[in-house]
């Protein structure tokens, strides 16, 4: 278990170091979503939505401007690796689960450290109220786990295909609509400050998410050796 | 081949008899159910069936990915490519019945109810998998990724047609009326919708091993250049 | 052991080919390959460019399937599963390149690190001064010669003393006194009982082989 948490953290590591001399994922999400903020905070701003809206409209822009930046970057941890033809010597070397627990991590700090930059501007810009900032958090950390593991093996399975830029959000929005329904209704909960409905999207976040884990789990060798 | 095979001839006969018959009772022998504008109730004998294969087409082809994983036999590969096809067809079908009955009945052809949403999921899906399957040139790869998708989708199924509904109804009740609408169905509907049921299965079994048998055809030509 | 002439310790492995055919769609790279090598031998996989060489190599290594026939890897009387075929074995490919974001002891401490390698760190410096580079250089691979490239990708490959070599155009950009090293290197790797597959067209490199597998283009 060390050993793998090791080797897993070999390949974080890697990943982290590359990409903090390139910056080409930081780079595409972080642009991606301060420009799809700007956009949304010019045309609606804070004031053009009802006060009755106001949760509902605001929780959904918001996941939306994190899943479309997510799919602008998350995939590139793996195509990367096929793009600059260092997959076949990282097959080779690393034990598969010790690549996806790798890449899985990376996505995760990568989505966080975005969310830890947007979310705050998007509160402030388009002044949405959050009643309860403890269940916002935990929205945000379970709701970013389980898109990034959910990304993560899509990423994995577009990488070793050809037209991967378009086919990575073709095959991610499906399995992540699901995941989108219980993150809004999780915000919207915060933002009216109903504990109840927090609490029962975060139990279907958390069990998406886990079954998700499980899943890649057992199938991500079948695609990282195909 | 039929001549071969005289079971297999006798039971396509029968299956063409009886959607004939089933055709000719949802029109004549069914009464029209109280409540729906006009004659717009007959259209359950076409479309609960039609849906229901297209969600029994997902099964099997989650089923024949998961034997592929295992066995990486062309068969299986086979079974799950033409499973999905025809689950395609299907659901395009009873989409296009659905909300025709929707813009007769609730003045929309697409309100978003959760039965419309799921079975956008499963069109998403199975768009995903042949834009998945055409972007792969190599054979083996493409069988082993597309298998793979095929049972994510599957996983997320149960969080889409059991949570997401929940979550929904906890939040704003008024919008269940319309996926709760079911008939109350007097028994001579509920014979033919049986009947077509089965008859729907039966079509669907048929067209799915004629499938088969043209795609091996197919793969052994293409095997043949070898 | 099976391998009466040949007494190594820890035995060797033996790689079986047989009547191997890849098609990508419609094109088709080869129809019937087969071949064998044991330790202690160096296979030779030459044919034109676009005969499948580096295809060959990768469906040998287990990164590709074949569309048809099977490759075995035996060890003893007992045959390892296709997943644990990586534990095994080293790799020098054009089409497989090191990260050149990163300089040459940190692509090495990654590979050893992911492979559990013992002893990582002196094992990488003297990986890297065996190959004639010097381990406290901090420039990122992308500034490296392709020469030097050639050199790093051995080391890499040679890290954890692997039973299995594939070679892939080894000698691809290494002047004279490279290629010298080269043969020495794969002289000795053959002598300690490796089994090495080395695809070529370099004439010199060809004589290395002591078997040979030839492709039609």
């Amino acid at each position: 278990m060390w050993r793998y948490l090791a080797e897993a953290g070999a390949v974080f590591a890697k990943d982290m170091r590359t990409e903090l001399r390139t910056r080409v994922a930081f780079n595409a999400l972080g642009l991606f979503a301060i420009t799809t903020l700007a956009a949304v905070s010019y045309t609606i701003g804070p004031y053009r939505i009802a006060e009755a809206d106001r949760p509902y409209l605001l929780s959904a822009l918001l996941w939306i401007v994190i899943f479309f930046a997510a799919m602008a970057g998350l995939d590139r941890s793996f195509v990367k690796e096929e793009d600059s033809h260092t997959a076949a010597l990282l097959r080779l070397s690393a034990r598969p689960l010790v690549v996806w627990g790798g890449k899985l991590l990376f996505n995760v700090v990568v989505l966080d450290l975005l969310m830890v930059i947007l979310v705050p501007l998007y509160v402030v810009l388009m002044g949405f109220e959050v009643r309860s900032i403890t269940g916002l958090v935990w929205i945000l950390l379970a709701g970013g786990y389980t898109l990034a593991v959910t990304t993560t093996i899509v990423a994995a399975i577009i990488a070793r295909a050809s037209s991967r830029g378009a086919l990575f959000s073709v095959l991610s929005l499906p399995l992540l609509l699901p995941l989108l329904i219980f993150v809004i209704q999780g915000t919207r909960a915060v933002a009216e400050g109903s504990a109840g409905g927090v609490i029962s999207a975060l139990r279907a976040v958390i069990s998406l998410g886990g079954v998700m884990t499980l899943v890649s789990i057992v199938l991500f060798p079948a695609v990282w050796n195909e | 081949m039929s001549s071969r095979r005289p079971f297999a001839e006798i039971l396509k006969w029968i299956l063409f008899v009886w959607i004939g018959v089933i055709i000719w009772a949802a029109f004549f022998y069914a009464p029209a159910a109280a409540g729906f504008k006009g004659q717009s109730s007959r259209i359950v004998f076409f479309h609960v069936p039609v849906a229901w294969v297209a969600t029994l087409a997902f099964l099997v082809s989650c089923v024949a990915s998961i034997r592929y994983l295992k066995t990486r036999s062309v068969a299986d590969d086979i079974r799950a490519e033409v499973a999905s096809s025809l689950g395609l067809l299907f659901a395009v079908l009873a989409t296009v019945t659905g909300s025709i009955f929707a813009r007769i009945m609730w003045g929309s052809y697409w309100n978003w109810d959760p039965r419309e949403t799921s079975i956008t999921f499963l069109l998403l899906i199975y768009a995903a998998y042949f834009a998945l399957r055409a972007a792969v040139a190599d054979p083996e790869r493409r069988a082993s990724l597309a298998a793979v998708y095929s049972i994510l989708a599957f996983v997320t199924v149960p969080f889409l047609v059991f949570v997401v509904p929940r979550i929904y109804w906890s939040l704003h009740p008024d919008t269940i009326i319309n996926a709760q609408a079911k008939i109350k169905m007097g028994s001579h509907m509920f014979e033919v919708l049986m009947g077509s049921l089965v008859g729907f299965s039966g079509l669907f079994v048929w067209l799915y091993t004629v499938a088969c048998r043209i795609e091996t055809i197919r793969r052994r030509r293409q095997q043949e250049v070898l | 052991m099976s391998r009466g002439i040949f007494p190594f310790m820890g035995g060797g492995i033996t790689i079986e080919f047989e009547d191997l055919a890849k098609r990508f769609d419609m094109r088709v790279v080869f129809r019937s390959v087969s071949g064998r090598v044991a330790p202690g031998e160096v296979l030779a996989v030459t044919g034109p460019n676009g005969s499948g060489k580096s295809t060959l190599v990768t469906i040998l290594c287990g990164l590709v399937r074949a569309t048809r026939g099977r490759v075995l890897y035996r060890e003893g009387s007992g045959e390892i599963p296709r997943e644990s075929w990586r534990d095994h074995l080293g790799i020098v490919a054009p089409a497989m390149s090191l990260y050149e974001e990163l300089d040459a002891l940190e692509n090495l401490r990654f590979f050893a690190l992911v492979r559990g390698v013992d002893d990582a760190e002196t094992r990488c410096r003297a990986s890297l001064e065996r190959v004639g580079l010097d381990p406290d250089r901090t420039t990122p691979v992308r500034g490296f010669s392709t020469g030097m490239h050639q050199r790093l990708k051995i080391a890499q490959a040679v890290l954890h003393d692997p039973q299995v070599l594939f070679l892939d155009e080894p000698g691809a950009n290494l002047d004279p006194a490279g290629q010298d090293w080269l043969e020495k290197l794969v002289a000795s790797e053959r002598d300690a009982g490796k089994t090495i597959v080395l695809a070529t067209n370099d004439l010199r490199e060809m004589e290395w082989g002591t078997s040979r597998v030839a492709l039609s283009g």
